[in-house]
C-alpha cells in the first residue's frame, strides 16, 4: 500500500547484523537535524506552541513513515 | 473588612510569587530527572539490555535544567563514547595477549585524554574524559576473555544511546527551559550593572579592595560558554548567537577599561593634588548625561559629548602642562585618555545591547554584524601535562594494585580510579572535590545496601514498581544536582549507587559480592583523591609565576606582532588564563586579586605598544628613539633586571619629546613608574 522497496529486516553491515530501522532510524534523525536547522532559520519555530513537543512529533511522523515501507 | 482581607492576601500571594520563581524550578527539574531516569530505566529493561543501571546514570549525568545544555553535553557525550567503545575494539584486538602493550597504551590514552580534557572548555572536556574512562568501562572487564568485547561494547553504546535520547527528549518536552531566554535575562542585567556601576563610579574617593574581581571575568567566560551551547538550540539563530558573542567581546573591553582606570586612579591617590582630582571628576561627569539617557544615544550626541570632554581635557592641558612635574601630569593624561575611551566603549556596548533588543522584536532587521572576533582561550602546558602524568600514574598504580593482588574485583578499582581522576580534573577546586566524592560514594554504599538487601527484594515485582521504589534516591539525588556546592557528592553518590544498586533484568547479588565491589570502588576512589595530594605540586606561588612569566611573554611577543591582531582576542585569552589559573592553580584572595591587575596592566601596556607600533607604521623616520624605547621595554620584559629597567625607564622619560606618541608614552610610563603592580615576580601574596 505504501512504498514497496521490499526491504528486508535485517541488513548486515561491516559483517555486523542489525535490523534495519536503525540506519533508518540513524539517517533519520541526520535528517532531521538538517530539517531543524532550517525550520529555524526561516523562524518557523514562533508559529509554533511547544517547538519540542513539534519537533517530536516530525520526527515521529517520519519514522513510522520509514517504519511502514518494512512492515506492511 | 476589603481592606483586612487584603492585608491577609497580600503577603501570601507575595510567598507564593516567591515560591513560583524559586522553589518551583528546582521541583520541575527534579520532576524531569525521575521522568528522564525511569524511561531510560524501562526502555532499557524492555530491551533488555544487560545493564540498565548505565542508562539511568547517563540519563542523569546528561540532565541539566536548560535544554540547549542537555543538548550540548549529549552530544558530546555521544562523541566521547564513540571514540571511547571504538579505541577499545581496536585495543583488546590487537593486545589482548601481550599485557606491557596493553597496559601501555592504555596509559597512553588515558594520559591523552585526560590533558585534553584539561585544555579544552565547557562540555567538550567532558567528551575527551567519556572517551577516556569508556575504554576502562569496556576493555578492563573482559580482558580475561576478550571474545566477549565486541557484545560489551554495543551493548554499552546502546545503553549510554538510550539514556541519552530519553533525557533529551524529556528535557525538550516536558516544561522546556530555554537557554535563549535566560541569555536575554542576563545580557539585561549585565547591562543594568553596567549601567550603574559607571553611575555611582567616583574618583576621588578610595575605592574599597573588590574581591570579586575573578567573578568579574568569569562572567566574560561564563556568557561566552552559555552562548556556544545555545548553537544545539533551534530557536536561537545564527545571527543573535553572533550577536551576543559580540556583545560579550565589547562588554570585555568596556570592562578591562573600567578596571584600568580604577587600578590606576587607586594606586596613584597620595600623588594626585585634589584640584586635579576635581577636574578629572568633572570630565567624568561629562559622560552622566550618555550614562541617563543611554536608550538615546546616537552618533550625533556621541559626538556632542565627545566634543565637549575633548575641550575640557585640552584646557587641563594648558592648564597644568607648565605647573606639574612629569609624573603627576604623565598620570593626568593616562586619567584623561581612560575615561575618553571608556566613554567611547560605552558608547559601542549600548549602541550593540539596543541593536539586539531590537533585533529580538524585529527578525528580519538587517543590521550588519562587524567581522567577528574569536573568543581565544589558553591553557598552560604545564598544567596539562601534570594533568597527563596524574591520568596515567593512577591508572598505572591501580593495575599495578590489580596485578599483585590479582582479586577478582581489581578492574573496579581500577576503572573507579581511572573515572574519578579524569573527571575531577576538569571541576574546579579538584581537592575538595575529590574529598566530596568519596563522602557522597560512602553514603552511596550505604543507601545502596538498603535497596539491594531489604526494599528491591521485598517491595518490588515488575519494572514498575522498581521505578516506583527508586523515585526517592531519584529524586534527592535531581535535587542535589542542584546545588553547586553538592557537585563532588552528587556525583559521588550517583556513581556509587548506580555501580552498586541491583537494578537488573534479574535479581543476582549477594552480600560478599556487594561487599567486595564496594570496597573495590572506594579503593579506587581514594587512589585518585591520593593522586590529587601527591601529584599537585602546583602551589599558589609557582601559579603566580607561570601567570607573570606567561603575561610578560605576551609583552615580548606584542612587541613584534602583526599589526592586525585583534584586541578581543588578546583580552579572552588573558581573562581565560587568568580564570583557569584562579580555579585550578589554588591562588588565595590577595593573589588573586594581585594576578588580575597584573593582567590588567599587561592588557594596558600592550595595547599600548600595538597603538604605537601601528603609528610608527606610517611614518617610520621619526620614531629613531621609540625603536629604542620597544627594544628596551622588550629587553625588560624578556629578562627583568633593574639594570634593563633604568634604561627602559630614561628611555621612557627621553620620549616625552614625540608629540605623536606622548599619550601611549604617559600611560606607559604611568604604569611602569607608580606603585602599580606588574607582572615582574617581587611580591609574594601567598604566604
Amino acid at each position: 500500500m505504501f512504498l514497496d522497496l521490499n526491504l528486508p529486516l535485517d541488513i548486515t553491515f561491516l559483517g555486523v547484523q542489525m535490523p534495519t530501522l536503525l540506519p533508518i532510524f540513524v539517517s533519520l534523525a541526520v535528517f532531521m537535524i538538517w530539517v531543524d536547522t532550517i525550520l529555524s532559520e526561516l523562524g518557523a519555530y514562533k508559529y509554533v506552541w511547544h517547538a519540542g513537543l513539534f519537533r517530536t512529533a516530525l520526527f515521529v511522523c517520519l519514522f513510522s513513515f520509514a517504519c511502514l515501507t518494512i512492515y506492511h | 473588612m476589603q481592606a483586612n482581607s487584603h492585608l491577609y492576601y497580600q503577603p501570601l500571594k507575595e510567598g507564593f510569587l516567591d515560591w513560583l520563581s524559586l522553589d518551583m524550578p528546582t521541583l520541575i527539574y527534579m520532576a524531569k530527572a525521575i521522568l528522564a531516569a525511569c524511561s531510560a530505566l524501562i526502555v532499557s529493561m524492555i530491551l533488555t539490555l544487560p545493564d540498565p543501571r548505565t542508562a539511568i546514570f547517563t540519563s542523569f549525568i546528561v540532565m541539566q535544567p536548560q535544554s540547549g545544555l542537555v543538548f550540548s553535553k549529549s552530544y558530546y557525550r555521544v562523541l566521547g563514547t564513540i571514540a571511547g567503545v571504538i579505541v577499545s575494539v581496536l585495543m583488546v584486538g590487537a593486545f589482548a595477549q601481550e599485557p606491557l602493550w596493553f597496559i601501555f597504551f592504555l596509559a597512553l590514552w588515558i594520559g591523552i585524554t585526560t590533558a585534553a580534557g584539561v585544555k579544552y572548555r565547557n562540555f567538550q572536556s567532558y567528551g575527551f574524559v567519556l572517551a577516556g574512562y569508556t575504554l576502562c568501562i569496556v576493555a578492563l572487564p573482559v580482558i580475561e576473555h576478550p571474545m566477549d568485547i565486541f557484545d560489551i561494547a554495543t551493548s554499552r553504546f546502546s545503553e549510554v544511546m538510550v539514556g541519552i535520547l530519553c533525557a533529551t527528549i524529556v528535557s525538550d518536552l516536558v516544561f522546556p527551559r530555554k537557554l535563549s531566554n535566560s541569555l536575554h535575562v542576563s545580557e539585561r542585567e549585565r547591562f543594568e550593572n553596567v549601567v550603574k556601576t559607571l553611575q555611582e563610579f567616583n574618583l576621588n574617593t578610595q575605592m574599597q579592595q573588590n574581591a570579586d574581581v575573578t567573578k568579574f571575568s568569569s562572567g566574560v567566560v561564563g556568557v561566552h560558554a552559555v552562548a556556544i551551547n545555545s548553537a544545539f538550540e533551534s530557536g536561537i539563530d545564527k545571527r543573535s548567537r553572533l550577536s551576543l558573542e559580540q556583545l560579550n567581546i565589547e562588554f570585555m573591553h568596556l570592562s578591562t577599561t573600567y578596571h584600568s582606570l580604577e587600578n590606576i586612579m587607586q594606586n596613584s591617590q597620595t600623588q594626585m593634588q585634589a584640584k586635579h582630582k576635581k577636574m578629572l571628576q568633572e570630565l567624568y561627569l561629562l559622560m552622566g548625561d550618555a550614562l541617563r539617557e543611554s536608550a538615546n544615544l546616537d552618533k550625533a550626541k556621541h559626538k556632542a559629548i565627545k566634543e565637549a570632554m575633548g575641550l575640557h581635557v585640552k584646557k587641563m592641558d594648558e592648564h597644568f602642562k607648565t605647573d606639574l612635574d612629569l609624573q603627576s601630569y604623565d598620570l593626568l593624561v593616562s586619567a584623561c585618555y581612560l575615561i575618553m575611551r571608556l566613554f567611547d566603549e560605552f558608547f559601542i556596548y549600548s549602541t550593540s545591547y539596543f541593536s539586539f533588543l531590537k533585533r529580538k522584536d524585529f527578525k528580519k532587521e538587517s543590521h550588519e554584524l562587524r567581522p567577528m572576533v574569536r573568543f581565544k582561550t589558553h591553557t598552560d602546558n604545564l598544567l596539562l601535562l601534570l594533568a597527563a602524568l596524574r591520568g596515567s600514574g593512577v591508572l598505572l598504580v591501580s593495575m599495578l594494585f590489580w596485578i599483585l593482588s590479582g582479586w577478582k574485583y581489581g578492574t573496579i578499582t581500577v576503572t573507579m580510579a581511572v573515572v574519578i581522576s579524569l573527571l575531577i580534573g576538569t571541576l574546579p577546586r579538584p581537592l575538595d572535590a575529590v574529598m566530596n566524592f568519596l563522602k557522597g560514594a560512602v553514603s552511596a554504599a550505604v543507601v545502596a545496601a538498603v535497596y539491594d538487601f531489604y526494599i528491591v527484594p521485598e517491595f518490588t515485582s515488575d519494572i514498575y514498581t522498581l521505578c516506583l521504589v527508586i523515585v526517592p534516591v531519584l529524586a534527592f539525588v535531581g535535587w542535589m544536582t542542584t546545588k553547586p556546592k553538592w557537585t563532588g557528592f552528587s556525583l559521588g553518590f550517583v556513581f556509587l549507587f548506580m555501580s552498586q544498586s541491583s537494578f537488573d533484568l534479574f535479581y543476582k547479588i549477594d552480600p560478599t559480592t556487594f561487599l567486595e565491589t564496594t570496597i573495590a570502588s572506594l579503593l579506587g576512589v581514594t587512589l585518585a583523591g591520593v593522586a590529587y595530594l601527591l601529584v599537585n605540586f602546583w602551589s599558589c606561588s609557582l601559579s603566580q609565576k607561570r601567570v607573570a612569566k606567561l603575561l610578560r611573554a605576551e609583552i615580548v611577543y606584542l612587541c613584534n606582532a602583526p599589526l592586525n591582531l585583534h584586541r578581543g582576542s588578546l583580552e579572552s585569552m588573558g581573562r581565560d588564563m587568568v580564570q583557569q589559573f584562579s580555579t585550578q592553580g589554588r591562588l588565595n584572595v590577595r593573589s588573586n586579586r594581585l594576578v588580575y591587575e597584573w593582567l590588567l596592566v599587561t592588557l594596558e601596556i600592550g595595547g599600548a605598544l600595538m597603538r604605537v607600533r601601528k603609528k610608527m607604521k606610517n611614518s617610520p623616520a621619526q620614531f629613531k628613539d621609540i625603536e629604542l624605547l620597544l627594544e628596551a621595554i622588550k629587553e625588560y620584559f624578556q629578562t627583568p633586571s633593574e639594570a634593563l629597567k633604568q634604561k627602559m625607564l630614561t628611555l621612557l622619560v627621553d620620549a616625552r619629546k614625540s608629540l605623536h606618541v606622548s599619550q601611549e608614552v604617559a600611560l606607559m610610563r604611568t604604569i611602569l613608574l607608580s606603585k602599580i603592580a606588574i607582572p615582574v615576580m617581587r611580591e609574594d601574596m601567598c604566604s
